[in-house]
């Protein structure tokens, strides 16, 4: 230590400080456990960055979802609702409003996909779930104006590229029925969705209610589903079950339960790729614990020096220590950077794949991060604290060697 | 050992760690000026599910379509996770399958 006897604190950033020395001098060593847990790293805090960021990114549109959506089960699937069936909710105590919906899918094969065709009316109430939204569209539009009436379409991003159409240009859609041959229906783009909305609408074309129907091959007096809104959304549950009482058989869907299914299923998708990659975490954590085991010869003369220089056990000790901590959480940080930049920075290449799903009109947006430091930090102990763990026994060896005995063999 | 040896190692530690933050501040604070666009497109939609996945009979919103799925919970609970949650099918039997009968 240096001449004047340093404070406590002094002290430990002279060991400190030395242990960075000694992990310098020993640089390749220290490079391969680097690298090793910073890759493990890397692969768990990608997984757990994608998983919050499609979490957050379903939460952020949940906000405007429909209180409750009412659709009509007929062995087990659903069929079409009777528009009439809305008035006898209509009454209902903590009822605002109920809309039938004219939705569902189209397939292209010009595409080899489905195409998710919307019903709006062009001029829904205000607040009216499942509504189209107001005229001007708002930034939710990146060219053009919204839905005005009959005859026209917004359309996605990505789907607008696929079918090569820009805003004024007439887009023809099969006939019901997928007829590719038969007359289809023409609609003229007015507007496409902008890309901060492109998570939600990269597949979607936004028609009206009428050119749904034609589409879709919904008659007059048919609808999708009904999607109602509420006075107060924590009744949910007690008008749930009047919906089903003056609906008998009708399948009743609770915004509020959604936040659990879109949680379950993100997350039992990350516990799937997190538990593949134990293994190979263990098998990391086990090869550190032979390297930090295993003492060169130039390490033994390095603590003989340093104990016959006057350091006790415990400064060794702490010194070893430290060498752990400062690789450890180097590594650590190391990885969640290389996690953070291949998750988005990156668009998690071989990850989203598998935890985001697939389509044949992906989205291309970059996912927005929603960690926080909790996370981090809980993430950095994930490694830090297994590899520090494992350091201590070898540590204490390392201390306790003979500096007589450790010159000699040296 | 010099004063900037001492005071290195935790440095360049909190350095590490701290970046980050500021990453996921500065993607959160731009993302916050999506939300008016993000609410409008929202409440034209049938449901909030994101447009990522094809999923099981290919249907685009997996919590409206599966009632009769393994993992629903009850009667009127929407499903926890929809088959066909993490491998697509090949494209060509998914256009064989939706593709215009004759």
């Amino acid at each position: 230590m240096s001449g004047a006897r340093p404070s406590a604190l002094g002290a430990q950033l002279d060991l400190l400080a030395f242990a960075l020395g000694a992990l310098g001098r020993r640089g390749g060593r220290t490079w391969a456990l680097v690298g090793g847990l910073a890759s493990a790293m890397a692969l768990l805090s990608a997984v757990v960055f994608l998983t919050e960021a499609l979490r957050a990114e379903a939460a952020r549109a949940r906000a405007n979802a429909p209180d409750l959506v009412v659709q009509r089960l007929v062995g087990g699937r659903p069929a079409l609702v009777d528009v009439a069936s809305a008035e006898a909710l209509r009454p209902l105590p903590g009822v605002a409003s109920v809309r039938p919906r004219v939705w569902g899918y189209l397939f292209l094969a010009s595409l080899q996909g489905n195409v998710t065709i919307v019903g709006g009316s062009g001029a829904p109430a205000a607040g009216a779930p499942g509504g189209a939204p107001p005229a001007d569209g708002g930034a939710a539009l990146a060219q053009g104006v919204m839905l005005r009436g009959p005859g026209e379409c917004v359309l996605g991003l990505r789907l607008a590229e696929a079918l090569g159409v820009r805003v004024g240009d007439k887009v023809a859609f099969p006939a019901a029925g997928g007829d590719e041959h038969g007359p289809g229906t023409a609609l003229r783009v007015v507007g496409l969705f902008s890309s901060p909305v492109a998570l939600w609408t990269s597949d979607v074309a936004l028609v009206h209610d009428d050119d749904a129907r034609t589409l879709l091959g919904v008659p007059p007096g048919a609808a999708t589903d009904l999607a109602l809104a509420l006075t107060n959304p924590d009744e949910s549950a007690v008008v749930a079950k009047k919906t089903l009482l003056a609906l008998p058989g009708a399948r009743v869907l609770e915004r509020r339960l959604l936040e659990r299914v879109h949680t379950l299923s993100y997350g039992r998708r990350a516990g799937f790729v997190l538990g593949a990659s134990l293994p190979a975490l263990l098998a990391l954590l086990a090869l550190a614990w032979d390297r930090l085991s295993g003492l060169g010869p130039a390490e033994r003369r390095e603590i003989a020096v340093l104990k016959a220089a006057g350091w006790s056990t415990a400064d060794v000790v702490a010194e070893k220590l430290y060498e752990a901590l400062l690789v450890g959480a180097g590594a650590g940080a190391l990885g969640l950077v290389a996690g953070y930049l291949w998750a988005f920075a990156l668009g998690a290449p071989g990850l989203r794949e598998v935890l985001a799903g697939w389509s044949v009109l992906y989205p291309d947006t970059r996912l927005t991060p929603a960690v926080d430091a909790a996370q981090l930090f809980g993430l950095l102990a994930l490694v830090t604290a297994p590899y520090l763990a494992l350091s201590v026994g070898p540590a204490w060896r390392a201390a306790t060697l003979d500096p007589l005995e450790a010159m000699r063999q040296g | 050992m010099s004063g900037r040896a001492r005071l290195a190692a935790p440095c360049l530690l909190a350095a590490a760690l701290a970046a980050p933050l500021p990453l996921a501040l500065h993607a959160r604070a731009a993302r916050a000026a999506d939300a008016p666009a993000i609410a409008r497109a929202a409440a034209a939609l049938p449901w909030p599910d994101l447009a990522l996945g094809g999923g099981a009979r290919h249907l685009r919103f997996l919590s409206l379509e599966e009632p009769a799925a393994a993992f629903a919970d009850g009667p009127a609970v929407v499903d926890a996770d929809p088959a066909g949650g993490s491998l697509a099918p090949p494209a060509a039997v998914w256009a064989e399958s939706a593709a215009p009968k004759p």
